[in-house]
């Protein structure tokens, strides 16, 4: 994309792509961590995710304040216009995610005194890298405005879909093995759930990177795996 | 290409299943040997406003031009091509300019009243073409008035110049003056470059009535004007239709690489 001729205008394009950028690697870090504290029950990085949620929520404040400037200063077209529109919903969609992120690490924290959980949590391991994952492949098509890349991460949702669903077999086994299980796979069910979230807002944001580039939304109907 | 044979009934509509009023075919203009305009291809749906963006020396201004033979009045400038209006060609050397600018009427960039009475400046015109009884005319001229949103500001003081109106009243007097004639197509040609932006809006909101009434082509520097008060844009450069299409879809994906450089103000 060539130059404006107004520089200052690529200057709050890049700040505002800057601040997504920082966002998505916050938020990348926090499921990462959030889930590594659930598998090896380590309260202090539970407690580091849980501390790193404010920064993204002020990060999504100052990207929807600058995009309300550039909007009302700069009165953008087109693909400006597409990117800017794009922006406050990824960075809406990065907030949710580190809170997800959050909610995981906080759930670990309330089942870190129970042993068993190590043996329940092997399958929501391989969802959360699958999550994680799809959030990293689709900050690298936001960052190379990459179409393709986006697409591929919006079909595949539907296998973390069906993941959860054989978390959700999984979980009910251990629950009716024993009642005692039945807390602990009650949060690992919401932490699941909350990775399958994470990878709704991915999607989402896939659909933003196809708009944002192409100008066409992708169709309503998405593959489903559940 | 349709070649439609011209008659003393040329400004009888022929029938037509076409959402066109205005056909513009092949179009090339000529300023001496330079060609300004190159095989414009384009129509204008009635009751829409469609708007003629692009740089300085696009030609957006000689296609308006065009549309009213306002080139008649040089010499060294001609046009080639078909424009047609409810399927007559009015490029044809036998149209009647007088008829054809009775029906495609033209509002520019600077207001031009008439050093004459605001009752004058629109009487004016229409005696030009009919003999209407006083009464008429006053009913005429305070329709027009009404028409371009001006009657309540000067109901008063039709006998007062029409110079000693504000810029934006002087403008809005001129679209007065022209629909007093009953046009069928309106041209305007920058109107509001002149204006505040308050004087601006009421041009605007003007245009959105007028459309229902009206076929509406502007030019106009203003990008977002272009967007807030038109159905259908076309962007010109270098004297080529570059690319032509709903208003809604342009501003937002439009479909060629200089439509997108031109409106995010990556030009050049």
């Amino acid at each position: 994309m060539s130059e404006h001729t107004v520089k200052a205008y690529d200057a709050e394009l890049d700040l505002i792509g800057a601040k997504i950028a920082e966002m998505g690697g916050i938020a990348e870090k926090m499921l990462v961590d959030a889930m590594d504290a659930l598998s090896r029950l380590d309260m202090e990085l539970a407690k580091r995710v849980v501390i790193s949620d404010p920064r993204l929520d002020a990060l999504q404040r100052e990207i929807e304040d600058q995009v309300v400037q550039t909007i009302a200063r700069r009165q953008p077209m087109a693909v400006d216009l597409r990117e800017l529109m794009a922006s406050i919903h990824i960075a809406g969609d990065l907030e949710r995610t580190g809170d997800l992120a959050k909610n995981i690490a906080k759930r670990a924290m309330k089942v870190a005194d129970d042993p068993r959980v190590m043996r329940a949590v092997v399958g929501l391991k391989h969802m959360a890298e699958v999550a994680a994952m799809q959030l990293k492949d689709v900050l690298d098509a936001y960052a190379q405005r990459d179409v393709g890349r986006a697409k591929a991460v919006w079909t595949r949702d539907a296998d973390l879909d069906a993941l959860e669903d054989s978390i959700f077999r999984d979980l009910l086994t251990f629950m009716m093995e024993d009642p005692r299980n039945i807390s602990f796979c009650t949060h690992l069910l919401f932490c699941a759930k909350n990775l399958e979230r994470v990878g709704d807002h991915a999607t989402n944001i896939a659909e933003n990177v196809n708009f944002m580039v192409t100008g066409q939304s992708l169709p309503m109907n998405r593959p489903k795996g559940d | 290409m349709t070649m439609v044979s011209v008659s003393s009934d040329n400004f009888q509509p022929v029938a037509t299943d076409s959402p066109v009023k205005v056909d513009i075919r092949n179009l090339d203009f000529f300023y001496g040997d330079s060609r300004a305009l190159k095989n414009i291809n384009l129509g204008l749906a009635p009751n829409r406003v469609t708007a003629f963006i692009g740089p300085s020396g696009c030609g957006k201004s000689t296609l308006l031009r065009v549309l009213n033979r306002m080139y008649d009045l040089y010499p060294n400038q001609r046009a080639a091509g078909e424009v047609l209006l409810d399927g007559r060609n009015i490029l044809d050397p036998q149209v009647d300019i007088n008829l054809l600018r009775a029906r495609v009427g033209m509002v520019f960039q600077k207001p031009t009243p008439f050093p004459m009475t605001i009752y004058d400046n629109i009487s004016f015109g229409i005696k030009l073409y009919e003999k209407l009884p006083k009464s008429e005319l006053d009913d005429r001229v305070e329709t027009a008035l009404k028409g371009a949103a001006l009657w309540k500001e000067v109901k008063d003081k039709l006998g007062a110049s029409g110079l000693s109106l504000s810029g934006g009243q002087q403008q809005r007097l001129c679209i007065a003056r022209t629909v007093a004639i009953r046009p069928e197509v309106i041209l305007f040609d920058e109107p509001c470059s002149a204006l505040d932006p308050i004087s601006t809006a009421k041009i605007e909101e003007l245009i959105d009535e007028l459309k229902t009434q009206y076929t509406i082509a502007i030019v106009t520097h203003n990008m977002q004007q272009a967007a807030r008060v038109s159905d259908f844009t076309a962007f010109m450069y270098l004297g080529d239709l570059i690319e032509f299409g709903e208003t809604s879809h342009m501003f937002t994906s439009p479909e060629k690489r200089e439509t997108q450089d031109y409106i995010t103000g990556r030009f050049g």
